[in-house]
């Protein structure tokens, strides 16, 4: 409380003067110091070419979920053999190598790549904390009975094999493949005999331009 | 990051339990596809899974020094450090033996001598047969057995220098464990009072 030279409350006789809750504007002074100060701070940092400080008042995000194994196959080889166009873009998604969807980025290796997913920048894309789940023994008795009873599944399923059975379907898997094979043929061969016939028409155009009607040559 | 032991484990023989594998083969397993597909991100659980689908033991083979999936699997339960009940579940399981012999070596290499002379003994009464990747890249038949007994006995298996095992005598002289009792007694004593009548 503050008191005049008359040991009176100094406010007392001023009520008609306007009075500052001096908590809330002391608090927002300090903020604004402290901001100038971590800005000015910074500012150094990056002219020094160094990253700004990390400080712990700032709040770390919390990853939701755990790390997690690959749940499906990871396919390195769907590309092996065949032919992609390729845009000669800066984007990440056209350029040849393997495309991670989430990070949008290009890795030109498959060890890279499997680097890549299991690294600490992705995950953090899927909102992923690093650690593993931990667990007890709980998990791992109930994970062997699991396990015992696919086993056991797994061998029951064997005990009803049947011989003759398993030959007959067998004999009738091979013959719808016969099948196909001879459906896919007969269609390769109507696509080339179509496609020799545009193919004429093609060399018609050609001969009024070039004067010739085919590349190649016409010796037998 | 998926490379570092996990946060809560325990110094195994004074070092970092996944150093028990020297640093040249370690980080050969690291660079290993099975390691970075099939190992990435696995509790103790999935460990098992994957122990489950093993076909054979080994440690590495080729030219190129390959690390087996057996020893991507040992690597990530030393990372994880499953406790001493967990261990003990999977020895005492019988259903699954490559599972078994993991979890055999796995005690070997961190757990005191006087308890792997007990909890490893009675695995010498399981005859079943494994498959085991040599170094020169074939496979060759061995049985649970003398995988165990070669844990016992030797100091280098499956491409790891085992920690040193104090000698069964030099524990039952000193009254840590009592004499060794073979599972063959029975039958030698019953072979020689036959040949006696």
């Amino acid at each position: 409380m503050s008191t005049n030279a008359y040991g009176e409350d100094k406010r007392a006789g001023e009520s008609f003067r306007r009075n500052w809750d001096d908590d809330t504007y002391e608090k927002k002074a300090q903020d604004r110091e402290q901001k100038t100060r971590t800005e000015e701070e910074d500012e150094e940092r990056r002219r020094k070419g160094l990253k700004p400080r990390v400080r712990n008042s700032e709040a770390k995000p919390e990853r939701k979920e755990l790390l997690q194994a690959h749940k499906h196959a990871i396919n390195l080889e769907g590309m092996v053999g065949k032919t992609q166009v390729v845009q000669a873009s800066v984007a990440a998604s056209g350029q040849p190598g393997f495309y991670c969807k989430v990070c949008d980025v290009t890795v030109k290796d498959s060890m890279s790549y499997l680097d890549h997913i299991n690294g600490r920048n992705h995950q953090r894309m899927l909102n992923r904390s690093m650690k593993v789940a931990a667990e007890t023994i709980d998990d791992v008795l109930a994970k062997l009975e699991d396990l015992r009873k696919a086993k056991q599944r797994h061998n029951m399923a064997s005990a009803d094999y049947n011989f003759h059975e398993q030959v007959k379907l067998q004999q009738q898997i091979d013959q719808e493949k016969k099948l196909k094979r001879k459906e896919a043929r007969r269609r390769h061969q109507e696509a080339r005999a179509q496609a020799e016939t545009t193919d004429e028409t093609k060399s018609d155009a050609m001969e009024l331009v070039l004067g010739i009607s085919s590349f190649g040559s016409t010796k037998k | 990051m998926a490379n570092r032991t996990v946060a809560t484990a325990q110094s195994i023989h004074g070092t970092n339990p996944q150093y028990l594998i020297e640093k040249a083969y370690r980080q050969r397993i690291y660079d290993s596809l099975y390691w970075k597909e099939h190992c990435f991100g696995l509790t103790v659980t999935g460990v098992m899974e994957k122990a489950v689908d093993l076909n054979s033991i080994g440690g590495c083979y080729g030219a190129n020094r390959k690390p087996t999936e057996f020893m991507c699997l040992m690597l990530k339960m030393l990372q994880l450090q499953p406790d001493r009940q967990m261990i003990d579940a999977l020895l005492d399981q019988t259903d699954f033996k490559y599972l078994r012999a993991l979890a055999a070596l796995y005690f070997r290499l961190t757990q005191p001598p006087k308890d792997v002379y007990s909890r490893l003994e009675p695995l010498y009464r399981d005859y079943r047969k494994l498959r085991m990747r040599t170094s020169d890249g074939p496979f060759e038949l061995t049985h649970v057995d003398e995988f165990v007994d070669s844990l016992l006995r030797e100091n280098f298996v499956c491409y790891i220098t085992l920690p040193l095992l104090t000698k069964r005598i030099a524990l039952e002289d000193a009254g840590a464990l009592p004499p060794r009792i073979s599972p063959l007694d029975d039958e030698y004593e019953s072979s020689s009072s036959d040949s006696e009548s």
